[in-house]
């Protein structure tokens, strides 16, 4: 176990128990634990904050439980800590503040490692792709609570759609990246959306109504607004401790990458450097939705989870600003406020696209951002709203229109001709 | 994947890198055996000291299974933006970087665990 890895697996594991401590200091130990039971029998589809569900409490707790599993999973690989494990840990820990449980990501995981089996791959080289692409938890939580099926049966039956698409996952993971050749960066939520697609199809053709679903906690509390810069503080000093000075040198080095797939910041630059980054993306995105007046609540610190845990992994500052200017000016175009759930969650997550602004510059840049919040205020009803990286599925339709039409013009605009003739 | 696709997706990942300096010739040279592959390219164009430490660098990178089977798969589709090396250098049993009369030739062994690397030529390393 080297050094980098084990000062991750250190971060990591403080980074959980704060969030358990804080669980279990804001609600008592029983409230939380009573709200954390219950949350694994909750249909978890788009939008539902278990802040608002359940509590504070047992959201913290839910968020810890989902990271154990993907952090002790990444161990149990022998796969070490690094950009790609860094950012897939904190995705799932946002991500259990609005969405997976331990329930309802286990028999996708298991899928995938079946999957691995049937290809004759390790469980390890299909890692990133299992822990992603639990973004399908709530097609699990459907099938087992929202069909109205006898209790045995929803189950068995969520275990086996759970395992069936977590098998699927691999194949269609590599296709999905194909399409956007890296630029989008939550490329497992490209994938889960068309997955979800045929999921939403079959389960509707089955007779089921999807009802929509907006739990979204605007209580103002103090803890949910001081979590995210109190854990940014944490990365920086981390980063500075691990990096020392030449650390800052490596978080301005970051900013030059493009962010394409795959962009692991700790092994281009330094373990600090990348820490920086997610300590000053986390603080800066706290700002922006601190001045806009929005809530603080468990998708938008989801949001911001996922982001950090990004920071390491593509995401940084110079190819996200163009992005965020983009889904603003097409947000304030359409007439819609800012401080809404859907331009709130866009402008958090649309930063899945900012290996375009890395690598065509800003003008490109915006108007991705510009036409993802626009796909991305639709999107989440084409795959019954199961596909929790739904910014991922926007972004990534984004992001292939965008390729596409960039790799036409260049093509048509070179020099082949001269040999071809054509 | 197929041996046949494997070896177009690596050949296509180097061959794309040089031709972005727009060589005037280019070498491909493909030696396999049935449990390990000696691919060599080789270029006329000139390339700097920081360069040749760049692409050995990213051709010998450190072992990445988590990475390799999943983004391993964009090797040789940089239709858009730059050519990155380190891509094939998660996938590669051995590389090596060596400045040739004019250019650079670049060697790339692959193997299974049975392969044999002496019967492909990997230098001793000294001590």
């Amino acid at each position: 176990m080297d050094t980098q890895h084990r000062f991750l697996l250190g971060l990591l594991l403080l980074t959980i128990s704060l969030l358990i401590i804080t669980g279990l200091a804001t609600d008592g130990p029983r409230t939380a634990a009573a709200g954390f039971l219950e949350l694994q029998l909750h249909p978890a589809r788009l939008i539902n904050d278990f802040i608002e569900i359940r509590g504070l409490g047992a959201a913290l707790l839910n968020g810890a439980a989902v990271g154990i599993i993907g952090l002790v999973l990444v161990l149990a690989t022998g796969v070490s800590l690094s950009g790609p494990t860094y950012a897939a840990v904190f995705t799932l820990i946002g991500f259990g503040l609005f969405g997976k449980t331990p329930f309802n990501i286990l028999p996708i995981l298991f899928g995938v490692f079946l999957a691995g089996r049937y290809a004759g791959k390790t469980f390890s080289q299909y890692i990133i792709i299992a822990l992603f692409g639990t973004a399908l938890g709530p097609l699990v939580s459907t099938l087992a609570f929202e069909l109205g099926l006898p209790y045995a049966a929803s189950v068995v039956l969520a275990v086996a759609g759970g395992t069936f698409v977590g098998f699927l996952l691999p194949a269609a993971a590599v296709a999905m990246l194909h399409l956007h050749q890296g630029y989008n960066l939550y490329n497992m939520g490209l994938t889960c959306g068309f997955l979800g697609l045929f999921a939403a199809s079959a389960i509707k053709a089955g007779g089921h109504t999807y009802s929509a679903a907006l739990a979204w906690y605007s209580g103002g509390s103090l803890v949910p607004v001081l979590i995210t810069p109190v854990l940014s503080l944490i990365l920086i000093i981390a980063g500075l401790i691990i990096g020392k000075k030449k650390a800052l040198g490596d978080f301005i080095a970051i900013q030059k990458h493009s962010g394409r797939l795959p962009s692991d910041f700790m092994e281009m630059e330094s373990v600090g450097g990348a820490l920086i980054n997610s300590g000053v993306i986390g603080i800066l995105g706290t700002a922006y939705v601190y001045t806009i007046g929005a809530d603080f609540n468990g998708p938008v610190i989801g949001g911001f989870f996922t982001v950090m845990g990004f920071a390491a992994f593509g995401t940084h500052l110079r190819n996200s600003w163009p992005i965020l200017a983009g889904v603003v000016a097409s947000t304030l175009l359409f007439g819609m406020p800012l401080t809404a759930p859907g331009p709130v969650l866009a402008a958090i997550f649309s930063t899945t696209l900012g290996p375009l602004a890395g690598q065509f510059g800003p003008i490109v840049g915006f108007i991705a951002g510009f036409i993802h919040l626009i796909m991305v205020s639709f999107t989440g009803s084409w795959h019954g709203a199961m596909n929790l990286y739904n910014n991922g599925f926007a972004g990534g339709l984004t992001a292939a229109l965008i390729v596409a039409v960039i790799q036409w013009y260049e093509t048509t605009k070179t020099d082949v001709q001269k040999f071809t003739g054509d | 994947m197929k041996r046949n696709e494997y070896l177009v997706h690596l050949i296509s990942g180097i061959s794309a890198y040089i031709l972005d300096s727009d060589p005037c010739r280019m070498v491909i040279s493909l030696h396999q055996e049935e449990d390990g592959l000696h691919l060599s390219f080789m270029d006329d164009n000139e390339h700097s000291d920081e360069e040749l430490q760049r692409i050995e660098k990213d051709l010998n990178s450190s072992k990445r299974p988590e990475l390799a089977s999943y983004y391993g798969a964009m090797t040789g589709q940089d239709l858009l933006g730059n050519s990155r090396l380190d891509l094939l250098g998660w996938q590669v049993k051995h590389s090596d970087v060596s400045r040739i009369d004019k250019g650079i030739k670049i060697d790339l062994w692959v193997g299974g665990e049975r392969f044999q690397s002496h019967k492909f030529n990997i230098p001793e390393k000294e001590d």
